[in-house]
Order: structure tokens, then C-alpha cells, then sequence
């Protein structure tokens, strides 16, 4: 593995007792500054791979490395602050209790819990039980435990679940902030949006694979066409068949085509041939919600 | 360690159902152990009347309290191993102390030490409460108030303990196997009523059970109390908690006990140590 990355992983494989593939074969890179948004849908297997980063699950096959160091290990364990679905704490302690406990495990001095509390606004609240907080305070409480340890590397999973539009514009400055400080983030999420605004790069997962890496900027700028034809499955079919497209998906009764735009007359004169109409046929820079629901939309993708 | 061991203590001792546990335990002591057999014995009528209002008396205070540790002082402990481990999973705070750095075989040994240590006062207070209930039906009865020696108590408070971290340790193996508490606690009861006691009942009938017997916790626990002048070994009355052996030697009554939290707990972090964490 080459330590040059904050985490690096080659064809990590999660094979449950049951027989589903949660991640299959995944290798990714995050370098060491970077805020890299984990992109996929729910079920696609981001939790499970962070699970495997932080040596909460162990992978069935493949390998990978955290912060130059074995996944779960102590030596890199020591460098990560983690937050991993759900915040999960003592209900019963209060938040600054819940974070002594964690501090004595860590092996960390109780003077940081306080800036810690302070960082995530909760210091006047840090005595009340967690179970009395609400969502956004405990997310944020959870995002307080993940700064305990001063870390180089921060993973977040899905960290703006259940916060207001407030609370959410808070958390991406907060995620922004933490990139812009030196630190690299790992920040899985199901929203666009979210990605969009804080991250230098980003890996789209489907079905445990990576589907796609870039900045946000590479992925949007992939070029593809946009065809309205009818009717649309005949059209989707013998656009599918047209030599140098490589993917077609039907988004909202469009086809959209990942090709060369050379393919384009090649397309328009094969759906004429075939007696389709053609109503339009042109170059699309896509969002990134077009990128994500092409690479991700199963039931959609032809070709 | 010394830290972990620290907010694992917080966890314990923060917990209202540490103290609920310790406080029913801490009573039934005092109810089965001095209120109830006082109030049934107090008019003695005849010697085995006599005999049972004798061993209320502050000198045989070591043996009548032990006495109710092997069975239900152990269900409380194991209990507490259940909640303090298994309550782990149902919360989710497995994923967050693992991802902590310690190891997560060092958070099990906080945990661990936390119930030992936790388990203190469940021998420390049913011994104060035994103690002055006794002084008290003394003066009701105008006997002396011989307390035992130092020497006798603190070897009642060790072999309390010892047979308390057997159950607990036994409560934390079954929260790991089961991954949660409402099995485990079913289980738990379960094996301590139905197989140990239903079998320890049939080993005086059935000899082929006998060395079954001998290896069950209930046994070498009741063994190990009964040099210590617990009458319970051999006629506890007629409830769950009875028994009436076969006992052991106090040797190995000892060496099976601490042999058991070993185990129960080497399985247990073994297993902890080995498995996904969801």
C-alpha cells in the first residue's frame, strides 16, 4: 500500500453470512488534505465500507490501509475521529459524561472536552442527559466525540441526517472548515447537494462498486446526449445497439447517452431507419444529479 | 487501563438499574436472610425452632448471609453482567467506544473490572444489613452480641464476591453470544432455575448426575460458603435456592469458581474481539 494516501483500499470485498456482496471490490484513494464525498445511494454499501476502515467489520477479501496503518488498528485508530451512522451514546449520561467516558478510553485529558463542546455549540446543554437532546443536538454531540482526539482524519457518515435546513448549512461550514484546517474528510452521503458544496473529490458507490471518482467538476463535465424519441423503449433499444455509446438510461421519458458526441448522428440515423420519431437529439453537460442517477439508477440503465 | 476502568465505573455507576438491582438484592438479603425467618421462628417452640433462631445471632452472621449468595445474590449478579455488557449492543456504543483506539480487548477488560469492581458493594451492603439486623434480634431476644472474628468475614466477603463474578462473568457471555439483554437474561434465569437447580434436586436420586452436578456453578458456590458455617448448604428451605448437594471441597469449590470467570469471560472476549460490530 502506498502510504501517500490517507486511506487507500484495493478490491475491498464485504461478503455477509447470507451471501450478499455489501461492498465488491472496491478500491479508492483519499489523499491527505482532501475533503472526498462518499457518494451513494442508501443500501450501496458506504456504511459497510467505513465499518471496514474502522475495524468494526472485517473485509471477507482485498485490503486496505488507514492513515498508513491497518484498519482498526490502534496506531491508526488513535489519528481518526468517526462518526458512524446514527450517534451513538449512553442515553441515561449526559453529553459531557458521555464524552469523559470516551476520553478515558481514548486516553485523552478532560481539558478537551469542553473546546469540544464549545466547537459543536453545545456547552450549554453538555449536562443534560443525551437522551433528552434532540436529533441535531446529538448528531452534534456525535460530531463532538469525533473531534475529541484532535484528529488527522475524520469520517462522517451521513452526518446531516435529521438536522434542519439550519442545522445543515452549519454542519457543511463546520465540514468545510475542517478540510480548509489541514484535516482530510471522509464524508458519506446520499445528497448531491451536500457533496457538491464541501468536497474537492468525490467516489460514487453502486452495489459495493465504485462507479465513478473525480472532482466534482470532472464528473460534471462529462458530456452526453440527450435524445427524445418515440416511443421511448424501442428508441432506448436501438440507441443501446448504436457502436460507441456506452451507456443509455431513460431519466423522466429522456434518453440520456454516454457516448462521444460523434455517435450522435449515428443515433439519429439509426431511430429514423427504424420509423422512430425523433423530437430532439442534442450535447448535455450534466449536473451532478444527472450523474448520480445515471451511474446509479438500476432499474433505468440499459445498454 | 486505569482510565478505562474509570469511565466504565462512570457507565456502571451512572446507571439507575446498578442501583435498582443493588437495592432489591440488598433487601430480599434482609427479608429472606433475618425479617422472615425471625418472624417465623421467633416463639421457638422446639430445637430445630431454636437451632434456626440461633443462626440469626451476629456470631453466625457469616453463614447466614452467605448463604444467599450461590443462588439469588448470583441472578442479581448476573444481571448485572447482562446490562453492563449487553446493553452495549442494543445502544450502539460498541461502534463508538471501538472506534476510540484503546482495542477492544482492553475496553472488554474495563468492562470487565468495572463489574468486578461494581459487584463490591453487592456483597459489602447485604453483610452491613445482615450485621445489624443481627444485633437487632439479639437485643429482641436479650442474647449476647458475639460478632464474628475479622478473619471469618472477610473470608465470607471474598467467597461472596468470588461466586458474584462467576455470575456476572457468566451474564457477560451470554450478552455477547446473544449480542443484547433480553435473551441473555432469559437464558441466564433460565439455566440457573431449570438446570442447575432442577438437576442439583435430582442428583440425590439419580448418582449418574452427580458428577454433572459437581461442576455446576450453584454447587461449588454452596461448597465454598459452607465451611464458613452457611446453613443454607444443605437445608436453604424449600425455594429455588435450595440445595442439598453434593458439595465439594473448598479447594476445588475455589478453583472451579475462579476457573469459571475465566472462562466465561476468555469466550466472551474472544468472541467480542472476533466479530462485526453493528
Amino acid at each position: 500500500m502506498n502510504n501517500t494516501y490517507a486511506i487507500e483500499t484495493r478490491d475491498l470485498t464485504k461478503r455477509f453470512a447470507d451471501g450478499t456482496v455489501g461492498v465488491d471490490g472496491l478500491s479508492l484513494r483519499v489523499r491527505p488534505g482532501e475533503v472526498y464525498g462518499f457518494l451513494g445511494p442508501n443500501g450501496s454499501g458506504k456504511t459497510t465500507t467505513l465499518r471496514m476502515l474502522l475495524g468494526l467489520a472485517a473485509p471477507t477479501a482485498g485490503s486496505a490501509s488507514v492513515l498508513g496503518a491497518d484498519p482498526g488498528s490502534t496506531a491508526s485508530l488513535a489519528r481518526i475521529g468517526a462518526m458512524i451512522e446514527s450517534p451513538a451514546f449512553y442515553p441515561y449520561l449526559s453529553g459531557r459524561d458521555n464524552l469523559r467516558v470516551l476520553a478515558g478510553h481514548a486516553g485523552i485529558g478532560a481539558e478537551r472536552i469542553p473546546r469540544v463542546l464549545a466547537e459543536v455549540d453545545l456547552a450549554t446543554r453538555a449536562g443534560d442527559p443525551f437522551q433528552s437532546y434532540s436529533l441535531g443536538m446529538k448528531q452534534r454531540l456525535g460530531v463532538a466525540a469525533a473531534l475529541l482526539k484532535d484528529p488527522e482524519l475524520l469520517i462522517l457518515d451521513e452526518p446531516t441526517n435529521g438536522l434542519d435546513p439550519a442545522g445543515m448549512a452549519e454542519m457543511r461550514e463546520f465540514i468545510r472548515r475542517q478540510g480548509g484546517e489541514g484535516r482530510t474528510v471522509l464524508l458519506s452521503s446520499h445528497l448531491m447537494g451536500e457533496i457538491e458544496q464541501v468536497c474537492d473529490r468525490v467516489g460514487v458507490i453502486r452495489r459495493g462498486k465504485l462507479v465513478a471518482e473525480g472532482t466534482v467538476a470532472e464528473l460534471r463535465d462529462r458530456d452526453r446526449l440527450l435524445v427524445r424519441a418515440e416511443p421511448v423503449e424501442e428508441a432506448r433499444r436501438l440507441v443501446a445497439g448504436v457502436r460507441g455509446v456506452e451507456d443509455v438510461t431513460v431519466v423522466r421519458g429522456e434518453l440520456r447517452v454516454d457516448g462521444e458526441p460523434a455517435v450522435a448522428s449515428e443515433i439519429a440515423r439509426a431511430l429514423v431507419r427504424a420509423g422512430v420519431r425523433l423530437h430532439e437529439l442534442r450535447v448535455e453537460r450534466a449536473s451532478l444529479e444527472d450523474v448520480f442517477l445515471q451511474l446509479t439508477n438500476d432499474e433505468e440503465v440499459a445498454a | 487501563m486505569i482510565e478505562s476502568i474509570r469511565a466504565e465505573l462512570l457507565v456502571l455507576r451512572k446507571r439507575q438499574a446498578t442501583w435498582i438491582l443493588l437495592g432489591i438484592w440488598t433487601i430480599l438479603a434482609a427479608v429472606f436472610a433475618y425479617i422472615v425467618p425471625y418472624m417465623l421462628n421467633r416463639d421457638a417452640a422446639n430445637p430445630a425452632e431454636e437451632a434456626l433462631l440461633r443462626q440469626l445471632l451476629p456470631d453466625r452472621l457469616v453463614g447466614n448471609i452467605s448463604a444467599g449468595f450461590p443462588f439469588y445474590g448470583g441472578a442479581f449478579a448476573l444481571m448485572l453482567g447482562v446490562l453492563a455488557v449487553g446493553s452495549d449492543y442494543g445502544w450502539g456504543t460498541f461502534k463508538t467506544l471501538f472506534t476510540q483506539g484503546p482495542g477492544r480487548l482492553r475496553v472488554f477488560g474495563a468492562k470487565l473490572a468495572a463489574i468486578g469492581i461494581g459487584l463490591i458493594p453487592f456483597v459489602v451492603l447485604p453483610f452491613s444489613i445482615g450485621s445489624i439486623s443481627s444485633i437487632v434480634v439479639a437485643n429482641l431476644e436479650g442474647a449476647a452480641i458475639d460478632l464474628p472474628s475479622l478473619g471469618l468475614v472477610a473470608r465470607g466477603l471474598l467467597a461472596s464476591w468470588l461466586i458474584l463474578l462467576a455470575w456476572g462473568a457468566f451474564g457477560v457471555l451470554l450478552a455477547v453470544l446473544s449480542r443484547g439483554t433480553s435473551l441473555a437474561i432469559g437464558v441466564g434465569i433460565l439455566y440457573t432455575l431449570a438446570l442447575e437447580g432442577l438437576l442439583s434436586a435430582l442428583a440425590s436420586s439419580v448418582s449418574l448426575l452427580d458428577p454433572l452436578v459437581k461442576v455446576f456453578v450453584r454447587t461449588n458456590a454452596y461448597s465454598l460458603i459452607r465451611p464458613l458455617g452457611a446453613m443454607g448448604a444443605g437445608s436453604a428451605g424449600d425455594g429455588p435456592g435450595r440445595f442439598a448437594g453434593p458439595f465439594v471441597s473448598t479447594t476445588q469449590a475455589l478453583l472451579v469458581l475462579a476457573l469459571y470467570v475465566v472462562i466465561f469471560a476468555g469466550i466472551a472476549g474472544l468472541s467480542l474481539r472476533r466479530r462485526d460490530v453493528a
